[in-house]
């Protein structure tokens, strides 16, 4: 399948930009990493909301949750383990448990820095954050949900992460307004459903047609929004197809796979294959050796459905 | 300031002092210490420098005040319920289960508190942010936030003194309570950020050291802010910690207090005693 592609950071920052210059109180903060973040509009068009911090990422949340305590929205984008695990206390703290109205974009997340190694990769971003009470956390799939998906954040009120690849986005569904803490049907079927989130569901559809040729039924649903967690739709699918598969570009501990067990355990017990990546630290490569490597390319996720179907 | 004013602040620091005993002996214990040390500052923040109204605690022109080192809350609480912000009948809930004045501040709970505090570190990054925004809002509000000496060594202040200096901030005043002490020892030997000044002159901060239990000194010096046009204010204030309480002043032993029956009436009677003396004056 062939998709119009889009520049995930040049969307990100027209978007956050378009949304900005109609109010007054969203605010850029900057920590070495608005410029190549896709930020150039904005700090161009509104130099006053714009503050660059230098590489500090405790400030980073700190400074942000004073500014929002102030009324400001301030909205923060760097490399995802730079925004999550770095100044993880200060997330729990200033936005979680002050549940202060500030926006926080890891970007590069999975292995999107692939010669750069662990030290950047975002493997446990969402399944950290997912610890602190009362954070939104969206892992838009394609060019159209990451469009809806800022919007719906800048019009939330309370502490969001939002997960991005710099990569070029596909743009693989319509564009509509984005419901957060709503998964979405993609697909039905009746053989087993795959659960995706993320910009891995790309090659999660292009395995879909390699299992529907081999005359697999696949049920297929959408969860942009990781916390809170559409429950409905995946005890729904439990129930619909017994068998389910995870697919996602971060740990497998802690991630979508453990909610998802997490859900089924209690709510519909039933078989889970977890698709992600395992847990230890993988070498510096090439992105596509690398997701390979996991098995999150089409043709090993569709293998490992076919093994998990026998 | 006359003399009169200067003698009913100096009151007013002993009676918050009287509402921090109040909580602990509702609750049986709590950071007397710290509390204690810092009440001169706290008292003339609420009642003298701050423009502040208890009947309107979100009025947006308010200067803000910041607990950085949340564990003095009982400092914080004493003077809000002296300054009217909340009936005093709420310091005897200190320590239950889901009362409005827990044992590190709340802003979702009570009137008055700016933000959550109790993780060291954090009260420094949060002022720069408030000043940073009332700044761009081209509001005449000022930042004040008080800390400890023991939690200098928390690197994530750094970052805010850079910060500060960075975006020269001269609305954010910030007031080092050095007692000299934290829960292991003297600060000096634990991990030692002397001279203090120093370190946040280098930043670019404008700063001063006063005795921070002579409400004379203390509020001579804010009444003179900002220190320098264009840079950050720091005070830092040598004080004692636990003072007031003669027994426990500067005692490493005095950070958290579980006092007896016998103790406590000693530590009332001690503030009631220098209560007549101030006004004996």
């Amino acid at each position: 399948m062939s998709y119009e592609m889009f520049d995930a950071k040049k969307l990100l920052g027209d978007t956050v930009y378009e949304v900005a210059k109609e109010r007054n109180d969203i605010v850029l903060l900057s920590t070495d990493s608005a410029p190549r973040s896709g930020f150039t509009t904005f700090i161009e068009k509104m130099p006053e909301a714009y503050y660059e911090l230098g590489i500090m990422e405790q400030a980073a949340i700190g400074v942000g949750a004073g500014m929002a305590v102030a009324g400001k929205v301030p909205v923060w984008c760097g490399p995802a383990p730079f925004c999550t695990a770095r100044p993880f206390e200060f997330f729990k703290v200033d936005l979680g448990y002050m549940h202060q109205n500030m926006k926080v974009i890891g970007r590069n997340c999975g292995f999107n820095y692939a010669d750069l190694g662990p030290t950047h990769y975002g493997l446990e971003d969402y399944g950290l954050v997912r610890m602190i009470p009362d954070v939104v956390i969206l892992a838009p799939q394609d060019a159209s949900e990451l469009k809806g998906a800022i919007k719906a954040m800048l019009d939330y009120v309370g502490p969001v992460y939002l997960r991005l690849s710099t990569a070029k986005l596909p743009k693989i569904f319509e564009e509509k307004p984005f419901e957060i803490g709503k998964g979405n049907l993609i697909e039905d079927g009746e053989d087993v459903t795959i659960l995706t989130t993320g910009e891995i569901t790309v090659n999660t559809l292009a395995a879909v047609e390699l299992l529907k040729a081999k005359g697999v039924s696949v049920r297929v649903v959408g969860l942009p929004t990781i916390s809170p967690i559409d429950t409905d739709i995946i005890v729904e699918s439990a129930k619909k197809t017994g068998r389910l598969v995870t697919v996602e570009e971060h740990f497998t501990v802690g991630g979508l796979g453990t909610i998802v067990e997490e859900i089924t355990a209690e709510n519909c017990p039933v078989k889970v294959k977890k698709i992600g990546v395992p847990f230890t630290y993988i070498s510096a490569g090439p992105y596509d050796d690398m997701i390979q490597y996991c098995g999150l390319d089409p043709e090993s996720i569709c293998n490992s459905v076919m093994e998990f179907l026998k | 300031m006359n003399k009169e004013e200067l003698k009913q602040l100096k009151v007013t620091a002993l009676h918050c002092r009287q509402n921090v005993l109040r909580m602990i002996k509702a609750n049986g214990s709590g950071h007397l210490g710290p509390a204690f040390s810092c009440l001169d500052i706290v008292t003339a923040l609420y009642f003298h420098v701050m423009d502040v109204d208890p009947k309107n605690p979100d009025k947006e022109d308010r200067d803000r005040f910041l607990l950085s080192a949340g564990h003095k809350g009982m400092a914080q609480y004493a003077a809000l319920a002296e300054k009217g912000y909340f009936e005093k009948e709420i310091l005897d809930t200190f320590g239950q289960f889901k009362c409005r004045i827990p044992g590190h501040p709340d802003m979702h709970k009570l009137p008055g508190i700016e933000v959550n505090t109790g993780s060291l570190g954090h009260g420094l990054n949060l002022a720069c942010g408030m000043a940073l925004a009332l700044r761009q809002d081209k509001k005449k509000s000022r930042v004040f936030a008080l800390m400890g000496d023991g939690e200098l060594a928390e690197g994530s202040n750094w970052e805010a003194a850079a910060i500060a200096a960075q975006y020269k901030l001269d609305n954010l005043c910030v007031i080092v309570d050095a007692n000299g002490l934290q829960i292991s020892g003297h600060t000096k030997d634990v991990m030692s950020y002397e001279p203090i000044t120093d370190h946040f002159a280098g930043f670019g901060w404008a700063v001063t050291e006063i005795d921070g239990n002579n409400m004379e000194e203390v509020v001579a010096t804010f009444d003179k802010l900002p220190l320098e046009s264009g840079k950050p204010n720091l005070i830092v204030a040598h004080d004692i910690k636990a003072k007031g309480f003669s027994e426990l002043e500067d005692q490493v032993g005095c950070h958290y207090w579980a006092p007896d029956q016998e103790a406590m009436a000693r530590a009332e009677k001690e503030l009631e005693d220098a209560i007549k003396e101030v006004l004996a004056q």
